[in-house]
């Protein structure tokens, strides 16, 4: 379709429509997004704490100047790459255990939706619960370390100094890959029956098939659940906070543990905006680059392919 | 608890959420019904009361809330409503949320270390004469517990509402079978009776060394005893020796003397106090009544006995000059009025009920927190052995700084302990690497100063 063949299509398809309709949920968002949203951005500019909460619009203005404690006065930027490379990292482990639970429990078999329910129990467990169970386990003679101890390890402690990390990211895996399995099975269930009866009478064998029918099939679905799982592991408090508690140990002092023990325990709001305002730019790096990348425009979509 | 997902982001919305009604002017109010505008400025209430819930007593708090409202009702003819808040973190919330709109409960139970910051706020009303009056004069209160109520003698914003003083408990069996006959007095002593207590699977001491509060507390009390007060007018002292000295101290029960059992690396308060209700422990250091339910409940119910800590510290014959014997801080919960009601009246009388003699014994009886009400302690040290050690103890607490920096002071001490975990378990923490984290701390307590003296 020529360029400006595709211009024309779309203005033909916004003139006309009675956009008012959508005044209602813009009102929403406003309230519920953006009101917030100004005033976190407002509050980042002030030095609000405990002596100017009661009279915050008076708050002393500082500029940027919260902004700049947050990047050289605080633990912000080693706190922006443990929340980085714990999002990533979980992202990566779980991808593959959500694929593959996914391929097991697509095709039907005897007892599948037992399965499929099973599978879902660590993703609709409330992360606090998560969190609480996984922290009695890990305890230095929880069940973990008890359950080691009959082959001969020495669990060790996992719940302080570097292994906090990888505690962390187990837990997080745990709770999380059924997100990716959800995802995936979802990606499967559109794919043409008659795309593997095709596959299937061209002789292809089951590691041919995967690699050349379904794989590209999810790499749709995968993209999405790819960069909303990282986003969320970024943003995930309850379990970093239930699991190691507030003061965090240091390789766990993910992003939003700093927020929250900057604005609720020292009281510094202001400091304490900044950050999370710093945080929101940071994940909207990845989402931007996602939206750019499949450019939510369905029409065009189904042309290419 | 799907909601905790996000905590902070609610929270932020929250607070976001009632700037915004602050800024619409805080118009409307949901002030009592039929406020008494043209009634002598006596309103009729009702009151609300914001109170922690009590984890361990919810059908008898249910049944406190239930006690209070009649006799108040009887009294004022007003009603109280009572809310409850779940944690520290929640009481926060909420005072913050209450202190930006304006809006919210008319009394608030504040625990002492937090009632600093809530003063700074502005947002409680402050006792002067006409107040301390209302509520029964300052003489009804055990001396102590006004320690915490404000800044100095004339501004104060928190009456003492419970006293919950840290102590030690020991297993009186374990010492006879060690042939020791009472509690140790001093830090050394008590490491002595550890090592002799230490074998056959017991432990001398249990210490929750992954509490949140508690390893700030050991720190604060053997800074004291060295004649540190880690707070000396505009000076932060957490680069001081004496600090080192007592994380050493602190980290050496395990480390050095080895009288902690070493999975106490990973232990808060109640898991220590586990082992020490199993008899896996012979003494529980940084108690409090609060620990009567479990204990009552374990197999050691007739053995525990309470006694303050010592008040020497670790290293010393006697209390070096400039010291102070410092066991305990000032512990507990007060009250206060806030600012914004318009049942001020109403809310002193509530004040005047909860912190009278009868309603402080009560209070005790169903909870185990004990009286700040001078009258209803004395009756309990001549009626009650084993609350009285606790009550001698919170007689001679000492107050903790009060400056609304102390959440940072509290927060980077804490953080110390947390971060040398790893060398704790690994069985020592060099001397260096204390130091070094110190003198973070230092730094962002210092800055926390310097911003509440401006």
């Amino acid at each position: 379709m020529p360029a400006g063949a595709v211009r024309q299509a779309r203005k033909a398809g916004t003139t006309g429509r009675p956009l008012w309709l959508m005044a209602p949920g813009g009102l929403l968002i406003a309230l519920v997004i953006l009101v917030p949203a100004v005033l976190a951005l407002w509050m980042s500019l002030l030095q609000l704490d405990q002596y100017s909460l009661r009279t915050w619009l008076s708050a002393p203005f500082v500029g940027l100047g919260n902004y700049v404690e947050a990047f050289v006065g605080s633990r912000l930027l080693h706190s922006v790459w443990v929340s980085v490379a714990f999002g990533v990292l979980t992202t990566l482990l779980t991808l593959p255990i959500g694929v593959a639970a996914a391929l097991a429990a697509h095709n039907a078999f005897r007892g599948r939706a037992l399965v499929r329910s099973v599978f879902l129990i660590p993703y609709v467990l409330p992360s606090f619960v998560t969190a609480t169970i996984w922290r009695t386990l890990l305890q230095p003679s929880g069940a973990v370390n008890e359950s080691l101890s009959w082959f001969g390890i020495d669990g060790g402690l996992w719940l302080i100094g570097d292994r906090s990390f990888w505690t962390l990211v187990l837990v997080d895996t745990w709770a999380a890959w059924p997100f990716i399995y959800l995802l995936a099975l979802a990606g499967l269930q559109v794919i043409d029956r008659e795309a593997h009866e095709a596959a299937a009478l061209d002789g292809a064998s089951w590691s041919q098939k995967l690699r050349y029918v379904v794989l590209p099939y999810l790499r749709g679905p995968l993209a999405l659940a790819v960069i909303i799982a990282t986003l969320s592991h970024i943003n995930n408090f309850t379990l970093p906070y239930v699991l190691f508690g507030s003061p965090a140990p240091r390789p766990v002092e993910v992003l939003p543990m700093l927020t929250y023990t900057t604005s609720f325990q020292t009281v510094r709001f202001g400091l304490g905006s900044a950050m999370a305002i710093l945080s929101v730019v940071l994940i909207a790096i990845p989402l931007f680059i996602y939206l750019r990348a499949v450019r939510l425009d369905t029409g065009n979509r189904a042309g290419e392919r | 608890m799907a909601a905790t997902r996000r905590a902070t982001t609610w929270a932020a919305i929250a607070a976001a959420a009632a700037l915004a009604l602050a800024g619409c002017g805080g118009g409307g109010g949901s002030g009592g019904s039929g406020s008494g505008a043209g009634n002598g400025g006596g309103s009729t209430g009702p009151i609300n009361v914001l109170v922690g819930a009590s984890a361990q007593y919810p059908e008898q708090q249910k049944e406190w809330f239930t006690h209070i409202k009649d006799v108040f009702k009887q009294r004022t003819g007003a009603d109280v409503n009572f809310e409850t808040f779940a944690s520290a973190a929640d009481e926060q919330t909420r005072i913050q949320t209450a202190v930006v709109s304006g809006e919210g409960p008319d009394v608030y139970s504040l625990g002492t270390t937090f009632t600093p910051v809530a003063y700074s706020t502005g947002a409680f009303t402050k006792l002067g004469p006409a107040e301390w009056t209302a509520v029964g004069g300052k003489d009804r209160f055990t001396p102590a517990t006004l320690a915490m109520s404000g800044p100095n003698d004339t501004d104060q914003v928190g009456v003492p509402f419970l006293s919950r003083p840290f102590v030690m408990a020991y297993n009186k069996a374990l010492f006879q079978q060690a042939g020791l006959s009472g509690p140790p007095t001093t830090w050394d002593q008590l490491v002595e009776y550890g090592k002799k207590l230490t074998k056959d699977g017991v432990h001398g001491v249990a210490v929750g060394y992954a509490d949140n509060y508690d390893p700030w507390k050991f720190v604060w009390m053997y800074a004291n005893q060295y004649g540190n007060p880690l707070i000396d007018g505009k000076q932060v002292r957490l680069d001081d020796p004496t600090v080192v000295r007592a994380y050493q101290e602190y980290f050496g029960l395990l480390t050095e003397d080895k009288i902690v059992n070493p999975e106490a690396v990973g232990w808060s308060n109640p898991q220590a106090l586990a082992s020490f209700a199993a008899g896996k422990s012979a003494m529980m250091l940084m108690t409090t009544p609060t620990s009567i339910p479990t204990l009552d409940a374990s197999p050691i119910a007739d053995q525990y006995v309470y006694a303050p800590m010592p008040a020497v510290p670790p290293g010393e014959a006697a209390l070096p000059a400039g010291g102070r014997p410092a066991t305990t801080i000032v512990s507990g919960d007060n009250i206060a009025v806030a600012d914004y009601s318009r049942n001020k009246d109403l809310a002193f009388k509530f004040v005047e009920l909860v912190t009278s003699e009868a309603e402080q014994a009560h209070y005790t009886s169903v909870f185990g927190d004990l009286p700040a009400n001078a009258a209803a302690a004395t009756t309990i040290i001549n009626s009650n052995a084993k609350l009285a050690p606790i009550i001698e103890a919170g007689k001679g607490a000492v107050a903790t700084p009060f400056t609304g920096a102390w959440s940072e002071v509290q927060l980077a001490l804490t953080n110390v302990a947390v971060q040398s975990r790893p060398e704790l378990a690994a069985g020592a923490v060099p001397q260096g690497a204390i130091a070094g984290r110190l003198a973070e701390a230092q730094q962002a307590a210092q800055q926390a100063l310097d911003r509440a003296g401006q």
